[in-house]
């Protein structure tokens, strides 16, 4: 990055494919601005991320990781959200502990139909790693 | 206190009797003081088994090892193998039994109790006798006895060289046991459980960074930390990468394109890699025997990431490891007021 840019958090998110990526659709058929940051990646539901697709996110220079899915109860797979509310919560954890910001990392529930919510939610993770500058910790050296 | 005569008796009458077809056990070593694994087959064999403060290894480990044995020899074993299991190895014995790797017939459990002390840490053992190699260790009491190679014993107070897990134990009586040998003194744990990982978490999120990025660095990736653990079970390690099956037809984009999860050289971003992606897999599963980061040829403490998944899975799923052969593992099962106020 050179000096004059300024710095953008790039954010990776896991979005399901049966709650949030329909709302982030939503969010863009109706015309709902929100920070071209993020770079969505569709799973079918939270359920199925595994650990491993957040570190390695973080591994390959993402300064922000999302995951978001429907809203507990809403599961297209009946409980795949509550065992993801569980694993990630414990990803989560284990990254503050050894000193990673823990706000890097996010999870959201977003329903197909609140485009509004998923634009709200964006714009607050960017916002909120703006101050954290970037991702330099866990990120590969590629040089 | 346990007689040794005790362990060899019931081991010589089980296989005696034909009721298993070996007994996994310590025998005296070939390296100084330290107590070595080892498979018995015949009765006879039962006088060469030890119990003594070196006794750390956690023997579920040869378990594993035996099932993948005979999986690779195509057999089906008739008998079951005893195993000779303190508290946490009782324990490890449990979750490999929750997780279906064995039924609660192929193995039986011969306890051996703790009683109040634990078994030594070698590390700090060294400190303690200024690099002075024992050639012997006996529990006594609340104390150790070592024999010094110039055949002088000395009395050491257990807890001053125990290993640490074993300070913060609450259960060294193998609660799971076919039959168990030596007193049950759970409860007696000399330290507050977590009380190593509330003082390093006393820490700023910087300090603790500085630590870990100090401690990934240095990680060599030899994996004896994965050989040792009986929970790293599975036939393919996602870290292996080059396990990939590779058949003439594979073209070479499909090579190139593979999933590489976790490269296999040692830097600090793939050290991250490993080591949060060994913790994870050991959420709700590891029980704390500390074989990991005892066999880590340059220290890395271990022992820490395991713990403070351990007390997360406590505290907020009220999910302890290794407590029962019944119900669902940690990650596979929720509850309705799993903590979700984190999730916007
Ligand atoms: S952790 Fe407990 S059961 Fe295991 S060796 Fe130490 S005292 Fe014994
Ligand atoms: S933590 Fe220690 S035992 Fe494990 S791979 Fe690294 S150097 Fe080896
Ligand atoms: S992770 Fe370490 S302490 Fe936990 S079960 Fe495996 S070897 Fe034992």
């Amino acid at each position: 990055m050179s000096d004059t840019q300024s710095y953008e958090p790039r954010i990776v998110a896991f979005l399901c494919k049966w709650c949030t990526s329909a709302g982030a659709d939503l969010a863009g058929v109706s015309r709902i601005q929100y920070p071209a940051n993020v770079t969505p990646i569709q799973v079918m539901c939270t359920g199925g991320v595994s650990p491993m697709y957040v570190l390695s996110a973080l591994r390959k220079g993402a300064d922000g990781v999302l995951v978001s899915g429907c809203h507990p109860g809403d599961c297209h797979y009946i409980e795949g959200n509550y065992l993801a509310r569980r694993k990630l919560h414990l990803v989560k954890e284990l990254l503050g502990f050894v000193g990673v910001e823990p706000d890097r990392f996010r999870m959201s529930w977003v329903s197909a139909a609140e485009g509004a919510k998923f634009a709200q939610v964006v714009r607050d993770f960017v916002e909120d790693l703006r101050p954290l500058g970037p991702q330099e910790k866990v990120k590969a050296d590629r040089s | 206190m346990i007689k040794i005569q005790d362990i060899r008796d019931a081991a010589r009458d089980m296989l005696a009797k034909g009721e298993v077809r070996a007994v996994i056990g310590w025998q005296r070593g070939s390296r100084g003081m330290a107590a070595e694994p080892v498979v018995i087959n015949a009765p006879e064999q039962a006088d060469g088994l030890v119990w003594d403060p070196t006794c750390y290894h956690n023997l579920s480990l040869y378990l594993v090892n035996d099932k993948k044995a005979q999986a690779h020899a195509k057999q089906k074993p008739t008998l079951p193998i005893a195993i000779i299991a303190k508290g946490c190895d009782a324990r490890s014995c449990v979750v490999l039994m929750q997780e279906n790797y064995f039924r609660r017939d192929d193995i039986y459990i011969i306890g051996v109790s703790c009683e109040g002390t634990g078994v030594i840490d070698e590390r700090k053992l060294a400190v303690a006798l200024g690099g002075v190699k024992p050639t012997s260790a006996a529990f006594d009491g609340d104390d150790y006895v070592v024999t010094l190679p110039d055949g002088s014993e000395k009395r050491l107070p257990a807890r001053e060289v125990m290993a640490d897990r074993c300070l913060e134990c609450r259960e060294p009586f193998p609660k799971e046991n076919n039959i168990a040998l030596g007193e049950d003194k759970t409860g007696r744990a000399l330290e507050a459980p977590f009380a190593a990982l509330a003082r390093f978490e006393q820490q700023s999120e910087a300090e603790r960074w500085n630590y870990w990025q100090r401690q990934f660095d240095r990680c060599i990736r030899c994996f004896a930390c994965r050989s040792v653990c009986p929970m790293c079970f599975c036939d393919e390690c996602v870290v292996d990468s080059i396990e990939m099956k590779v058949a003439p037809t594979t073209s070479a984009e499909e090579k190139a394109s593979r999933v590489r999860w976790i490269e296999r050289s040692n830097t600090l971003a793939d050290n991250f890699g490993y080591h949060m992606t060994r913790a994870m897999h050991l959420a709700g599963r590891c029980i704390d025997c500390g074989e990991c980061e005892r066999v880590c040829p340059v220290n890395i403490p271990l022992r820490l990431l395991n713990n403070k998944m351990e007390r997360e899975a406590r505290e907020q799923f009220g999910y302890e490891p290794g407590a029962s052969i019944g119900g669902p593992s940690l990650v596979s099962s929720f509850r309705d007021d799993d903590p979700g106020t984190w999730i916007r």
